[in-house]
């Protein structure tokens, strides 16, 4: 674990927000996103935490993330 | 050995306790309220007549943005003043008496409401903004005097104690707590004159039949009065959350206590003098008037961008205590698994992003874009509905063990539920801000037009209303949530391994504030004078247009039971105005 | 309640770490979150000028600086 359970819930919860925003941004450069590609980008993004978070600390440096419980 | 409030003021944490669930009930009927018109709105499910889509509208209003918030502070300001002045109120049956009070107004308010679901005449679905021209019930009117007297003597309740405690250390500062308490108050006090006037002078009697008719645009602009400060009665609770809680459970100190005080100082002048904001579309009052209130709105920012440095300065302080370090990493190191952390965290958070379609409202330009629209009520889901709802259920999580003595049921599910709600919140506010800038209005049953689309710039308007859906559901799902860890604990046995009753230290103390700073007298008479100057030149051109009764008004009953207000209405009008109106009245009323 | 009689125990959580006085606690980690909270209004205010002002007639306060300046309506 990188970062405490705790904190890992809440980056997750945080992808609500950026994915439901990023949808209006996109849309303004022209990128029209679906509701349902909005869907699979948010679990992508969620994914993609979860494999950086359970990562096994030794294969990092290790040195910020001193405080990890 | 534990020192929670209920073993230090066991009288005290009882009413304490009793106005917490009053002010949960509230929120458990106007959240069911809620998800009801959500559905109906946006088409899902609507089982029930639309018209009494405004019953359940004024119910959810009342409820949440009245009863659940003012209950709770009430609690919130009790505890704080015993605490911070460490003594007990000074005769217990007043501080039941204000409760008790503010029970039987919420009651006689709450039954002309509900009358309006039966086929009764009786009925009051005239919305929480309650001004002219709609009309209630007369008990409608007559509960939230008695409601908002309660919170006065609530206010004398904690005065009373600083008052005695000042006999007793005439040259100590004013606890930071009780000084958030006070001036509070003293905003509170001077704001809801705005309301008694409305009600007293004008509501009320038209709604007994005493006068024919009233001046719609001053019964409006006399709620505005009081509806804007009123605003900041919820928010100035979650701020003293943020700043005497906050701190302590993110593991630091309050980084500045004489910033807390000039921040409430602020709060407590500026607040009033605004009201006017919400009247931009108000024709009848002067461009230049809603100019002032402009004016004074954006320095109204000021309070609480230095509350944004101070909180986040403060969780920074205790998150490096704790370990953290970098410019952003220290953000790991905070205590995220703790609930009332998290909750209180992502209320601030919501806070801030409400910060931003705040300001649109405040703009005079721009608010004409969404004024009215159902912009507005994403935007005060985030305010009143998260960044005031969701800290204080997250601090509940730390006052229940506080005032029962018994263990929180179960911490996850707490931790569950605030992230719950920020993301439903995050849904259905967004939705709604998008559905307003496509002019989509709010208070409305049927939002849905023959012969005319409104136009989604990105996806659909069927889109928006799914997600606002979704998010209603959610938000559904995390009271339910809320209310099990409630009902849990109060059915859990008494615990004597608790926290202790404590608030944050601070970095920087009182010692380093200026003593003018803890004037009230100054600060309340500098508040007085600012509303004076922002109100009576509208009030003034409002009576001489449309008369103090309507511009329809011939005559003035004579003999008429309540005498005493008109008695007050002539004084009032004396002091604030000098137009002929008065006199006119002055000679007609017979004394 | 004694703020610093107490204070002891309330900080002495497990992962209490250290001690940060007034004079070291540098704040610079809010001062970057406020900073970039800063950078999102302004660019929101920008994006809300190219919608709302730039297509659009004088509104009510420009239209009344207008009347101001030179006298004459613009609406
Ligand atoms: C389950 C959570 C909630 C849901 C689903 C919900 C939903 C709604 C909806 C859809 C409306 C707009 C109706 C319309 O304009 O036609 C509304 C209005 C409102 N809500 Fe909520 N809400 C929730 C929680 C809250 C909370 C916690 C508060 C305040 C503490 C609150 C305060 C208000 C107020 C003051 C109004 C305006 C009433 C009026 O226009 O007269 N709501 N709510
Ligand atoms: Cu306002």
């Amino acid at each position: 674990m990188r970062i405490s359970k705790g904190a890992l819930l809440i980056v997750i919860a945080f992808i609500a927000p950026l994915i439901v925003e990023l949808r209006t941004v996109l849309a303004w450069v022209n990128v029209e996103l679906t509701v349902l590609e909005s869907v699979v980008l948010g679990i992508g993004l969620i994914g993609v935490i979860l494999v950086w978070a359970l990562w096994p600390q030794s294969q990092s440096n290790g040195t910020e993330s001193a405080e990890t419980k | 050995m534990t020192n929670t409030y209920i073993e230090s003021f066991p009288a005290e944490a009882k009413v304490v306790r009793a106005a917490f669930y009053s002010s949960f009930l509230a929120l458990a009927i106007g959240g069911l309220f809620g998800i009801i018109q959500t559905l109906h709105r946006t088409g899902y499910y609507r089982f029930m007549d639309s018209a009494d889509y405004y019953t359940v509208l004024t119910a959810h209003g009342v409820l949440l943005a009245i009863t659940f918030t003012i209950f709770f502070l009430v609690g919130v300001f009790t505890w704080a003043t015993t605490t911070s002045l460490d003594r007990p109120v000074e005769d217990i049956r007043f501080t039941w008496a204000w409760y008790g009070l503010m029970v039987v107004g919420t009651v006689l308010t709450a039954i002309p409401i509900f009358a309006g679901f039966t086929d009764s005449e009786m009925s009051a679905s005239v919305l929480f903004t309650f001004y002219a021209p709609l009309q209630g019930h007369p008990l409608f009117y007559f509960g939230l005097v008695l409601f908002v007297v309660g919170t006065w003597l609530a206010g004398v309740d904690w005065f009373r104690s600083w008052w005695a405690w000042k006999q007793e250390h005439p040259d100590k500062r004013i606890p930071l707590p009780t000084f958030m308490v006070l001036t509070t108050t003293l905003m509170w006090y001077i704001a809801t004159l705005g309301v008694a006037a409305a009600i007293l002078l004008f509501l009320l009697p038209w709604s007994l039949g005493l006068v024919e008719s009233v001046n719609p645009l001053l019964t409006r602009t006399l709620f505005w009065f009081f509806g804007h400060p009123v605003v900041y009665f919820w928010l100035m609770p979650a701020y003293m959350m943020w700043y005497v809680m906050l701190p302590k459970i993110s593991g630091g100190k309050l980084f500045s206590d004489p910033l807390a005080r000039v921040v409430f100082v602020l709060f407590l002048i500026l607040s009033v003098p605004t009201g006017i904001h919400h009247q931009y579309l108000d024709p009848g009052i002067a461009e230049g008037f809603k100019f002032i209130a402009m004016t004074n709105t954006m320095f109204l920012l000021l309070p609480s961008l230095l509350t944004a440095f101070t909180v986040v300065a403060s969780m920074e302080h205790g998150a490096r205590q704790r370990g953290g370090t970098g410019y952003l990493g220290w953000l790991k190191a905070l205590p995220w698994r703790d609930p009332v952390f998290a909750g209180m965290a992502l209320a601030g958070l919501m806070f801030a992003a409400a910060g931003f379609s705040g300001m649109i409202n405040a703009g005079m330009n721009i608010n004409y874009l969404v004024h009215n629209t159902f912009w507005v009520v994403g935007h005060f889901h985030l305010t009143v509905g998260t960044a005031v709802a969701l800290t204080f259920m997250a601090v509940t999580y730390w006052f229940l063990p506080q005032v029962t003595g018994k263990a929180l049921w179960n911490r996850s599910v707490a931790l569950g539920q605030v992230v719950l709600w920020f993301v439903g919140m995050t849904f259905m506010s967004n939705a709604m801000h998008r559905g307003g800038l496509l002019g989509i209005p709010r208070r409305t049953a049927e939002p849905q037009y023959d012969g005319f689309e409104f136009e989604a710039a990105v996806g659909s308007v069927g889109e928006l209303d799914a997600q606002i859906a979704l998010g209603g559901a959610l938000l559904t799902l995390s009271l339910v949530l809320f209310f099990a860890n409630v009902v849990g604990t109060a059915l859990n046995s008494r615990s004597d391994d608790l926290p202790a009753n404590e608030y944050a230290d601070t970095l920087s103390g009182p010692s380093d504030a200026p003593l003018v700073l803890d004037n009230l007298k100054l600060w309340t008479a500098i508040a007085i004078v600012l509303v004076i100057f922002a109100y009576s030149f509208p009030l003034l051109s409002i009576i001489e247009r449309g008369g103090l009764f309507g511009p329809e008004l011939t005559e003035l009953p004579v003999h008429i039971g309540l005498g005493l207000e008109y008695l007050w209405a002539t004084t009032i009008s004396t002091v604030t105005t000098a137009s002929e109106t008065v006199v006119a009245l002055g000679a007609e009323v017979n004394w | 309640m004694s703020q610093t009689a107490e204070h002891e125990a309330s900080n002495e959580t497990s992962e209490h770490v250290r001690e940060i006085g007034h004079d070291e606690f540098d704040p610079i980690g809010t001062l970057t979150l406020i900073g970039i909270y800063f950078l999102i209004l302004v660019f929101l205010w920008f994006f809300m000028y190219f919608v709302e002002f730039l297509g659009n007639d004088p509104t009510v306060v420009s239209g009344t600086l207008v009347f101001l300046a030179t006298g004459a309506r613009s609406a």
